[in-house]
């Protein structure tokens, strides 16, 4: 028999996958990013789909009721995905930090190499005939 | 030897025109660079007056990362001496002379301007001087070296540093983890000590919020960063 935990994890998993696809689809999440998500659907979704691998795991685990290992399953996913994207976003401050630093560089070496150039093209005085 | 003077400036407009003439008056031969850390106060209106090279971010990204800013700009242009000082005229320029000597005579390849160092005392507040000493006892257990002033601001940097620092220097409020990173990376660190200054206008950037917030990412470092592999220098 089917837990009401198991049709929405299923529900779930099967709209958290469309709504990946889809975002990818639209270009509006990069295929890089979606991984975590798309396993993280998938396994949602074979999880709630076999129910003897979820009696299974469960009570390997010491989880007396089944369904609250999907819950598990599902907070594991989470996590993971909160913490991959915390390393893009700590990578992406890194190279925020450079990119304007770069700029700030780029910005110097310009306004230096005009003043000199300013300097050497500045009209030399002749002598009157 | 070209040596260059980095003052990375945070909303030091009030400051920075005193402490440029007296780095001038001491070190008369030094190129100053003043990194403005995208102060919102006249630094940025008054850099163009003072006569100096300049960099101006664009954001603010704190002390660390404008100092690795500044020793970028200095290996682009084959400096082979960088001595960092504050903007607020806390570290006096006619001390900058007792940090040169050592890279000068090859003892070191990097110089600290200690205010604890030999026995000197400075009119630090009594909490802040106690969180120094501990931080100094836990870097000189560390690093296996003495340190007495973990948060000086006052360095200077041989040309081996420079071009190792230029891509590893950290950022936010660097000196701890600066120290750590040097020990784990071999390279020779020293201290001299100096007389500091109060400073001569403004306040410091470090809150109570900040200051916390520093203290959490610094005892997360002295665990992490000995695990560090060791990094290469960037000569190009």
């Amino acid at each position: 028999m089917i837990e009401p935990v198991q049709i929405i994890a299923l529900v779930t998993s099967v709209f958290l996958l469309g709504l990946v696809l889809e975002l990818v689809r639209r270009k509006k999440l990069t295929e890089e990013y979606s991984f975590v998500w798309l396993i993280c659907a998938v396994a949602l979704l074979a999880v709630a789909l076999g129910r003897r691998l979820l009696d299974r795991v469960a009570l390997a685990v010491g989880i007396y009721y089944p369904p609250a290992a999907l819950l598990l399953v599902l907070i594991f996913f989470v996590f993971v995905a909160s913490l991959s994207f915390s390393v893009v976003v700590s990578r992406q401050r890194q190279q925020i930090e450079r990119l304007i630093e770069e700029a700030a560089l780029l910005e110097a070496r310009l306004r230096e190499l005009d003043s000199s150039s300013s300097i050497k093209t500045k009209p030399s005085v002749t002598p009157a005939s | 030897m070209r040596v260059l003077i980095l003052i990375p400036a945070y909303n030091e407009a009030s400051s920075l025109p005193q402490v440029i003439a007296d780095v001038r008056q001491h070190v008369p031969d030094a190129d100053i660079l003043v990194v403005d850390d995208a102060s919102s106060d006249a630094t940025a209106a008054l850099l163009p007056q003072l006569g100096v090279r300049w960099v101006r971010l664009s954001q603010r990204l704190g002390t660390g990362t404008a100092v690795r800013t500044g020793l970028r700009y200095a290996a682009a242009r084959g400096y082979e001496i960088v001595v960092r000082i504050d903007g607020d005229g806390q570290h006096p320029p006619e001390e900058i002379n007792r940090l040169l000597v050592p890279l000068l005579h090859g003892a070191g390849d990097v110089v600290i301007g200690s205010r604890y160092a030999a026995g000197r005392t400075a009119a630090t507040p009594p909490v802040r001087r106690l969180i120094h000493r501990m931080l100094a006892e836990v870097l000189s257990l560390m690093t296996n070296q003495l340190v007495t002033d973990p948060t000086s601001g006052f360095w200077a940097f041989s040309e081996q540093a420079l071009h190792v620092l230029v891509d590893h220097h950290p950022s936010g409020y660097p000196e701890p983890e600066l120290l750590l990173f040097l020990n784990r990376n071999g390279l020779r660190v020293i201290e001299v000590p100096v007389e500091m200054r109060t400073r001569i206008a403004g306040r410091t950037s470090l809150t109570p919020q900040r200051t916390w917030s520093a203290m959490a990412r610094l005892l997360l470092l002295l665990v992490v960063v000995p695990l560090r592999s060791a990094v290469e220098g960037n000569r190009d």
